[in-house]
């Protein structure tokens, strides 16, 4: 199908990239998202620094000060301090890497499985695409839960195995997408032809293939954090997620429900963070997919 | 088109709007209340079968249907319950080489005896070669004090061995004592797959013998034929139960002694697999002599063995056709008691209701029925009591003082069966020192870990048992939070300051991991105040935790662990023979610190045997400061248990001693607030309660 | 349709037995023992232990644990660890609960999705489209315990509204009306919070599908046509793009059977994801196993109905 451009074709910079990017930065809300995203990103990156490098701020975030348990948010402790008097602010401001870092790498293996399955069976089709498809129906019939807990309570709550897990068992949509895309591309003339020029399909999948399904797996990609990111903070709520004292989100919540009605503070604002972290990247992602599909032209 | 459009409105806004309806209609209907009583737990029962259950959710729910023989009165003293009353009594039978021998032993005996009620002695007689003494008490201190006036005759020792064996051992062992000189074999005995022997002569000769026997019956493979450590005589405990009369089960069919042995013979049946049955292992036989009498007779001393009579008893004429595979579908899901409430139904994950039983036999309880809801989530739980839909709340420590100031609540706070601790694993090399052991006692502030991990609510533990019991040892003294000290004992045992602030002894750094299950808050916080404790005197602590499972299997079960924080939650009971005794330090064992001492070893196995009350207060009181000296735990707290009511919903009216009724508000009893719950009634209900 | 049919159903065995076997090595592999009374209990001898083991098997192989698993399964005689009851039959008590409690999740879903879509759509690019979408995302991003926590206390602390379980403990309704409505309100609660982030979606998906359409040659013919814009959008625009909503439906089916551990925790629902959930915990290996094969099942069952009905729907469709 060919694609209505909006505008003549001699305004459009070269390249899609900077086409989508100009239509990017018109999405006002797009824009705030990853202004957001970035702030996140830089607020995980400054303070994993500080505290690597012993200067903990605005105080250290494992710091237990017993007389100074359960405080509502004050002067000190602006949001409050725990059940073992560590410093709220401080430990979500740490606590942002690791929620940062369990998304884009949940993101990035599930990603790495998606892309090559879907790639393959979409690439080659027939028994294969058959076969890889039915072994993917069956691990979408598992409940992706269970298969986390029991994965979880198999390999140990650390946050490699954390992030692993949720990425091993969240590869299916990305794999069913990319499938989807490879069979309508491979059919494409201009595949076609490479294939009759003799390329091998190892070349013909990464070179000329999958720059062109970029673009939707990008987008997937970024709406796949926040996911990944909801799934540890639920896992850390039934206390298999990444252990204390290190700081996460998720089991910021997850140690703080039990004064949930004695310290609010514990709850909400680790809550917030999640929610607005969560939100920005779907946001973000949302404008990211208007930006590189003009009109939905596959159907 | 108007009609599509409506209905993309129409249809969210009669949902919203049925909802809104429903929400009046429960608003309105929840105002008025049965009388009834409603309990929260976090857990569903297992089963309501007393015999299969081990969880907390199922006894709470089978406490209210069943009845023991025995129960715990108020003040935790053992009492009758199914039992009217119950004595005790022993038969110790010494073997001689001739009748003559024991004739001898006997007339010495009597010539030098000066005080047979302070030896228990009833009386004795001489049966061929065999002295048989009558005792009123069991135990092996009195008969052995008993046998030094036997004079030159002196009996043959007895010994004992235990067969475990991979198939049905009965015919098989009768066999091997027909194989062997009558004379030699005093008495075997088998159930299932266990059996025992007990002989006159060299235990090595005949259990080598006997070994290859079942060998070549049973294969080696899942044999087992050990030693026991027994008196040398034959020494058996008897307990003698007098039923109450006039008792009904719930359907109406009277209980009778019958009902008690079949209870028995239930729990050692291996179609049942009761987690019970090693309470009953040492039982001999179990006789009844009429409907309302119960003899048990033990093969050896054992002195918990009276307190497993609270176990509750089951309907043999319900029970005993049917095969116990199914009473899965059946009993277990609708059982028949003879407590003074019946079941009435089950709804899976949702709540057990259980009604008054009119013919209870201690009267009618006021309330008609309690209802056990099942609320996994804690704070929803929380929320459920605060808004009156269940009556009771186990108090989480920190929210406890804002309920103590609420005026609207009573708040029964109890010292737990419990403690906390932190186990050093004494097959690692670094924790062997008993210097060590005490400088990390020393270094860690329990006193500010129960301020503020428990908001005050728990002692400091000192030792295996915990002070409510009635053989705690209370002179024995924690030691005191003292940084300073513990520097001096690591810096004595070898362990000088590293460059980097950490210890070192031969080029090793004083660094350990310390694991706890996940999903507990009071260990996760133990945790971490221990880690910064112990940093403080330079020891480098690693905090892991897992799930509860993983927790056990890897590591605690396997006794591959550095350092753990667990508690125990203990009974009653004074028998820990299987915590501390040396021979408990395998895999899937519960010593799983791996602690010998041999002196430890002896009082263990002595306690078993003391039925005296006051021995088994000294022999537990040293029991206590032993194993407190050598530190194997690091003892924490004892945490208390804070129970919160609404202190206008229930008042108590039970029987007094003089048969007169004691009206009184719900109050704390040794034994739990619960103690009385038949007798509960809501005021609002008044007029239905039982009269005097 | 005929070899199609039995083609898929051998698949469906064929994946079934995968399936089964998957889930009970990493079921089995999984550190932990299932002794319902817990390892560390002093009365506990290992002789009991042994017995216990004998009792389920779990001293065979882990091939012949499987073997006997599944005959056990068919036959109807699996038995959970934890209270020896047949299996099925504790799935069956709670399938009908999660059922309930997913159909409403999911009414609520496609209905105030619907809603929320075609007003975003209506007025796509203006304000109301803007607040929709962020309304929407903002749904999707919140932890649902999170959410579930601030209404449960807001709900009872507030109102002091029974919430917990499927309906009022305690009291007697004098009509079937109004039990009715108990329960309808017990399950609304639960099912608007499972709901939250399927509205979203849905809408977002409405919205989509609804924009592409109305950009079709043949909605401009019917402006064309000078057709009033109401009759356009909801009569031929609409119609068109709710067809594809069905088929994400069918995609929905595992979260329709499996159900939410953490709601179901939260508001005390007797669900099948507490079932799972408690027996991951207890290492009951044969209900997890039946619990997986029966999910399974009625998932690719459920998958196997929805195309063979897209096929009749639409004619377009032929089955291969």
């Amino acid at each position: 199908m060919i694609i209505n451009t909006p505008e003549p074709l001699a305004l459009v910079p070269a390249s899609p990239a900077g086409r989508a990017w100009r239509r990017f930065r018109d999405n006002k809300i797009g824009m705030v998202a990853l202004g957001v995203v970035l702030l996140l990103a830089l607020i995980g990156v400054v303070f994993f620094t500080l505290n690597h490098l012993g200067i903990p701020f605005p105080a250290d975030p494992d710091a237990t000060n017993l007389e100074r348990k359960l405080l509502a948010p004050n002067a000190v402790n602006w949001l409050g301090t725990d059940n073992l008097g560590r410093d709220v602010l401080s430990r979500l401001l740490n606590g942002a890497h690791i929620s940062l870092t369990v998304g884009f790498i949940a993101v990035f293996v599930s990603l790495f499985i998606g892309v090559t399955v879907g790639a393959v069976a979409g690439y080659f089709g027939k028994w294969v695409d058959n076969i890889i498809m039915r072994i993917v129906d069956a691990i979408m019939c598992f409940p992706t839960f269970f298969l986390i807990l029991t994965a979880v309570a198999l390999l140990g709550p650390s946050i490699i195995n954390i992030v692993v897990v949720i990425g091993l068992v969240s590869w299916t949509g990305t794999a069913r997408l990319v499938r989807a895309e490879f069979l309508t591309l491979r059919e494409t003339s201009y595949v076609q032809a490479t294939r009759a020029l003799g390329q091998q399909a190892p070349r013909i999948i990464f070179r000329h293939i999958l720059p062109n399904a970029a673009a939707p797996i990008l987008v997937t990609a970024v709406l796949g954090v926040p996911d990944a990111i909801l799934a540890e903070a639920g896992l850390s709520f039934l206390g298999f997620g990444v252990q204390p004292p290190q700081a996460t989100w998720g089991n910021i919540i997850a140690d703080g429900k039990t004064y949930i009605l004695d310290a609010w503070w514990l709850i909400l604002f680790p809550g917030l963070a999640i929610l607005i972290a969560a939100l920005s990247f779907y946001l973000a992602g949302d404008a990211l997919r208007q930006a590189v599909e003009t009109r939905s032209a596959r159907q | 088109m108007p009609r599509v459009r409506t209905l993309i409105v129409g249809i969210p806004l009669v949902l919203a709007a049925v909802t809104a309806v429903a929400l009046w209609v429960v608003l309105r209907a929840s105002a008025d209340k049965k009388n009834e009583m409603f309990i929260g737990s976090i857990a569903e029962p297992a089963t309501l079968n007393p015999i299969q259950a081990a969880d907390s959710a199922s006894s709470s729910v089978l406490g209210v249907i069943f009845n023991g023989l025995l129960k715990y009165d108020a003040d935790l003293h053992v009492a009758g319950d199914l039992a009217e009353r119950w004595t005790l009594s022993q038969r110790s039978t010494f073997f001689f080489a001739t009748p003559e021998n024991a004739m001898q032993a006997a007339a010495n005996m009597e010539t030098s005896l000066l005080d047979r009620e302070k030896l228990h002695l009833r009386q004795y007689r001489v049966e061929n070669n065999r002295l048989v003494l009558e005792l009123s008490l069991p135990g092996t201190a009195d008969s052995l004090a008993l046998a030094k006036l036997f004079g030159a005759a002196q009996p043959q020792p007895v010994a004992t061995l235990s067969i475990v064996a991979p198939k049905e051992l009965g015919d098989v062992l009768s066999e091997f004592s027909s194989l062997t000189p009558s004379a030699r074999i005093v008495r075997t005995w088998a159930i299932g797959n266990l059996g025992e022997i007990v002989f006159l002569g060299d235990s090595k000769v005949v259990q080598q013998h006997l070994q290859e026997f079942l060998t070549e019956k049973f294969g080696a493979e899942g044999l087992v034929v050990e030693s026991v450590a027994a008196p040398t005589f034959l020494a058996e405990p008897e307990v003698t139960f007098h039923l109450r009369e006039g008792v009904q089960w719930h359907d109406g069919t009277p209980f009778t002694a019958r009902d008690v042995k079949f209870t028995y013979d239930a729990i050692m049946d291996d179609r049942v697999a009761s987690p019970r049955k090693s309470d009953y292992e040492l039982v001999l036989s179990v006789e009844t002599p009429d409907d309302h009498t119960v003899r048990v007779v033990y093969r050896r001393p054992f002195s918990p063995a009276l307190e497993s009579w609270m176990m509750s008893i089951l309907p043999a004429h319900l029970l005993a056709h049917t095969p116990p595979d199914q009473w899965p579908l059946t009993f277990n899901r609708a059982p028949v008691g003879t407590g003074p409430f019946k079941f009435s139904e089950w709804k899976t994950n949702q709540f057990v209701r259980v009604v008054r039983n009119e013919d209870y036999f201690r009267g009618r309880p006021h309330l008609d029925g309690i209802v056990f809801r099942v609320l996994p989530d804690p704070l929803t739980l929380r929320l459920a009591f605060e808004t009156r839909q269940v009556d009771f709340w186990t108090a989480d420590p920190w929210a406890v003082g804002s309920f103590k100031m609420d005026p609207r609540f009573s708040v029964f706070t109890s010292p737990s069966n419990s403690y906390n601790y932190i186990g050093w694993n004494l097959r690692r090399p670094m924790f062997q020192d008993l210097r060590v052991r005490q400088a990390l006692a020393h270094a860690v502030n329990v006193e500010q870990m129960i301020r503020y991990v428990l908001y005050g609510y728990g002692t400091q533990s000192t030792g295996i048992f915990t002070p409510d019991m009635w053989f705690f040892n209370p002179h024995v003294r924690p030691l005191p939070f003292n940084p300073e000290k513990a520097r001096e004992l690591l810096d004595e045992a070898g362990w000088n300051l590293g460059p980097d602030g950490i210890r070192v002894k031969n080029g090793e750094r004083f660094a350990f991991t310390l694991i706890t299950n996940n999903g507990n808050a009071v260990r996760s916080d133990i945790a971490t105040l221990v880690q910064a404790d112990l940093k403080a005197v330079g020891i480098e602590v690693k905090v892991e935790m897992y799930e509860w499972a993983v927790f056990l299997k890897n590591f605690i079960t396997k006794g591959e662990f550095d350092a753990m924080v667990l508690g125990w939650a203990l009974g009653q009971g004074f028998d820990q023979f299987q915590i501390w005794h040396s021979s408990q330090t395998g895999p899937e064992q519960l010593n799983t610190v791996g602690y010998k001492n041999a002196k430890v070893d002896r009082l263990l196995e002595a306690v078993r045997e003391e039925f005296d009350r006051k021995k088994i207060i000294s022999l537990c009181g040293e029991l206590q400061q032993r194993i407190y000296d050598d530190q194997p735990y690091l003892f924490l707290f004892v945490p208390e248990g804070t129970s919160v009511m609404w202190k206008d919903a229930f008042r108590v009216r039970r029987p007094g001693p003089d048969g007169q009724w004691i009206d009184e508000p719900v109050t704390m009893t040794k034994a739990g607030w619960s103690y009385y719950l038949e007798w509960f009634y809501r005021p609002e209900y008044a007029k239905g309660a039982a009269q005097p | 349709m005929t070899s199609f049919i039995i083609r898929r159903l051998l698949i469906s065995v064929l994946l079934l037995f995968i399936i089964s076997v998957i889930s009970f090595f990493i079921i089995t592999l999984t550190p932990g023992s299932p002794y319902p009374w817990g390892e560390l209990n002093p009365k506990v001898s290992p002789e009991v232990k042994r017995v216990f083991r004998e009792k389920f098997h779990l001293d065979r192989p882990l091939t012949e644990q499987y073997t006997l698993i599944m005959r056990d399964l068919f036959s109807g005689r699996l038995r959970s660890i934890k209270d020896e009851r047949p299996v099925l039959e504790k799935i069956g008590e709670r399938l009908p609960a999660t059922l309930v409690l997913n159909l409403g999740a999911l009414a609520l879903s496609l209905s105030f999705g619907l809603m929320l879509g075609v007003y975003g759509a209506r007025h796509a690019g203006r304000l109301p489209d803007v607040v929709t979408s962020v309304l929407a995302f903002t749904f999707i991003a919140l932890p649902g315990f999170w959410i579930s926590y601030l209404m449960a206390i807001v709900l009872v602390n507030w109102a002091a509204v029974p919430i917990l379980g499927t309906h009022t403990i305690g009291v007697d309704f004098t009509n079937g009306l109004e039990v009715f409505l108990d329960g309808w309100w017990h399950i609304m609660l639960p099912a608007s919070i499972l709901a939250i982030g399927g509205i979203a979606v849905q809408s977002r998906f409405i919205r989509a599908s609804m924009i592409d359409t109305l950009r079709e040659d043949y909605i401009r013919t019917a402006r064309a046509k000078g057709l009033d814009e109401n009759a356009v959008f909801y009569r031929h625009a609409l119609r068109n793009s709710i067809r594809p909503l069905l088929t994400g439906v069918g995609m929905l089916l595992p979260t329709l059977i499996s159900g939410s551990v953490i709601i179901e925790s939260i508001f005390a629902y007797p669900g099948m994801g507490r079932l799972g959930y408690e027996a991951v915990l207890e290492r009951d290996y044969p209900t997890l196993v039946a619990l997986n094969f029966v999910t399974a099942a009625l998932v690719l069952g459920g998958n196997l109905l929805a195309d063979l009905l897209y096929a009749v729907v639409d004619p377009r469709v032929r089955l291969e």
